[in-house]
């Protein structure tokens, strides 16, 4: 089969691989009709996660239909179609009996590299390093899915791929996001960062019953987005704009109820700050640029909440403690449950609540995927969402 | 951990004995130290089954090559005996093991009684504090120099990673009927350095193959 590989750092390849078989008796092999590139993936694209090795298969959004299941998968069968979470989760551990499914203890075959790492493991995740797993991705035309019977969503209605497709990570993990900012009815809610995520993050946001959303991002399309959907934009690139007076600004001085940190390790600042995490991320002082952080501590309310959805790796360096103390912030942040939001998640797109399929930009090709790599982390095209049908062929 | 070896595991002096019991008298009592050419690995898994059960699949030492890792078969000699082949770096180690202490639902010990390898370990099985599952702890020790853990680290699994990995892939195995692996998978061409990086996260151990049968309730 055709599979998008992680060839080394910056070097994404299309290739012929094996295609993947059942290994495990809860596993499935699923064709899959439509599949996505991550915001996420260009933190591998960039080198930023360890423990990648040249050839892994990468992508961990994607949804097809069932072509074969392991012995004791049960509730699946041949011609299914579903739509596969991120996250690989057992459902019989105490973690995932507790709701808590990303931090599923025994789907990750090299634990132990994550227990040196963080203290303990997470679940394993589809395409995303080998500390969280190493298991073939779903930038693919086939993948295997162990615990097929515990993740997989069925999808029984005839929604387009398009509008469930997002089910797989980047809507939930926008939901949780929005979840863990703790939203009352009436809150005002800051948001960094109006990717995928970021912009379900605000449209969960008002679904929860924010108010007011702010959305903060430099890039037009991305803000245009937002706009869409109710939030009022700030551009943080503008020379005019101080990012923290305008949350002042916009909350009556008081800062943001909830604030989100949808960006994770890679911020980017042209400040003294942004200087400094250049300067110590490439003498391998400190692994993460966590710009974001820092000003979304700041900026948050009195007794306010952080959510970070935003992916952070490592190790950080300034991170304003003092400030999260002296107002008694709550800080919210992991790997999203998506067992746990995927189905009631498929209910409101079911009821015509939200269409997910409005963040989408492109629609490409396996053959196209290396090159959009490129476009996605420079930010060109007005990309704002990168969909793949692995069975389509490259235009000429 | 209330339980105190009363047996000696391999003629030891009493506070070594007691290296199983995690709680002593109500405090904290940590693992044996190294010494001696002795190696010890002490290491404590959450399972979400009862005792009994899991009791069971431990001390149907024939199904041990299911979960533990490079042992490619058992053979059971006697009531309290069997024969043991780990196969590593395809190379065959064989000993015969003795079960000295044997409580049904709470704890099993044994040791080598000849062969290529000298150990000796006990495996206790708790209720957990709150009903949460049960604790299963193991305290497994060898005879082996460090230059030669040193050795077998570089070459290989070291054996005390080998003892925490058996333990989880048991847990794997109790909880949900199967052993997690990616092994063989589709990938592009690894290259030297993906092999090399294959070898030091200790992919290229085979993951012992679990079962096909459910074993939890």
């Amino acid at each position: 089969m055709k599979a998008v590989c992680w060839m080394g750092k910056s070097d994404v390849q299309t290739l012929s691989v094996e295609d993947p078989r059942i290994l495990n008796p809860h596993d499935a092999i699923i064709k899959i009709t439509r599949t996505a590139i991550c915001g996420s993936d260009l933190h591998l694209f960039d080198g930023f996660i360890p423990t990648m090795e040249a050839g892994d298969v990468l992508g961990h959004e994607f949804m097809g239909i069932v072509e074969e299941t392991g012995k004791e998968v049960t509730n699946l069968k041949r011609g299914d179609r579903v739509v596969i979470p991120f996250t690989i989760a057992c459902g019989q551990c105490l973690f995932c009996k507790k709701q808590m499914w990303s931090a599923c203890d025994n789907t990750n075959p090299n634990a132990h590299l994550m227990e040196k790492a963080y203290g303990y493991s997470g679940s394993g995740l589809f395409g995303y390093s080998h500390m969280m797993g190493g298991y073939a991705g779903g930038q693919a035309q086939y993948a295997r899915v162990p615990f097929a019977n515990v993740g997989a969503l069925k999808i029984e209605s005839d929604l387009t791929d398009e509008k469930v497709l997002f089910l797989s990570d980047i809507f939930p993990t926008g939901y949780m996001a929005a979840e863990n900012a703790q939203i009352q009815e009436g809150d005002t809610v800051a948001v960094w960062g109006c990717g995928p995520v970021g912009q379900f993050a605000i449209a969960s946001a008002f679904l929860l019953g924010a108010a007011r959303v702010i959305a903060i991002d430099r890039f037009p399309e991305r803000l245009a987005l937002a706009r869409n959907l109710g939030a009022i934009t700030v551009d943080y690139s503008d020379e005019d704009t101080s990012v923290l007076t305008a949350l002042k600004d916009l909350s009556g001085g008081i800062g943001p109820d909830g604030c989100i940190d949808a960006v994770g390790l890679e911020s980017h600042f042209s400040d003294l700050q942004g200087i400094y995490d250049a300067v110590k991320t490439t003498l391998l002082l400190e692994t993460d640029r966590p710009g974001v952080l820092r000003q979304a501590i700041q900026a948050v309310r009195k007794g306010g909440t952080l959510s970070i959805p935003g992916v952070y790796g490592g190790m950080l360096d300034k991170v304003p403690f003092g400030a999260a103390f002296g107002k008694g912030i709550t800080m919210k942040m992991g790997q999203t449950h998506m067992h746990k939001h995927m189905k009631p998640l498929l209910e409101r797109v079911e009821k015509g609540q939200i269409d997910p399929s409005f963040i989408i930009s492109h629609r490409i090709t396996l053959d196209d995927a290396p090159e959009m790599y490129k476009v996605w982390r420079d930010k060109k095209e007005r990309v704002t969402k990168i969909v793949i049908d692995p069975w389509a062929a490259k235009a000429a | 951990m209330a339980k105190v070896l009363k047996e000696k595991p391999a003629a030891e002096s009493p506070s070594e004995a007691r290296g199983t019991s995690v709680i002593i008298d109500g405090h904290y009592a940590p693992p044996p130290e190294d010494k001696d050419g002795k190696l010890w690995v002490r290491t404590s898994m959450l399972i979400q089954s009862d005792p009994e059960t899991l009791y069971r699949l431990w001390r149907d030492v024939e199904k041990a090559p299911l979960w533990q890792e490079q042992i490619v078969e058992v053979r059971r000699t006697g009531e309290k005996t069997s024969h043991w082949v780990m196969k590593s770096n395809e190379k065959n180690i064989e000993w015969d093991s003795e079960v000295m202490a044997d409580e049904p639902g709470k704890r099993i010990a044994w040791r080598s009684i000849g062969g290529d390898s000298e150990n000796a370990g006990e495996v206790v099985f708790e209720r957990a504090p709150g009903g949460h599952g049960t604790m299963v702890t193991q305290l497994q020790q060898f005879w082996m120099g460090k230059l030669e853990s040193v050795w077998k680290t570089i070459v290989d699994r070291n054996p005390k990673q080998a003892v925490i990995e058996s333990l989880r892939h048991f847990k794997a195995l109790a909880e949900t009927g199967e052993i997690p692996r990616t092994e063989p998978q589709p990938h592009g061409p690894r290259g030297t350095m993906g092999e090399l990086k294959k070898s030091l996260y200790g992919e290229k151990i085979p993951v012992p193959e679990g079962t096909k049968e459910r074993i939890s309730a």
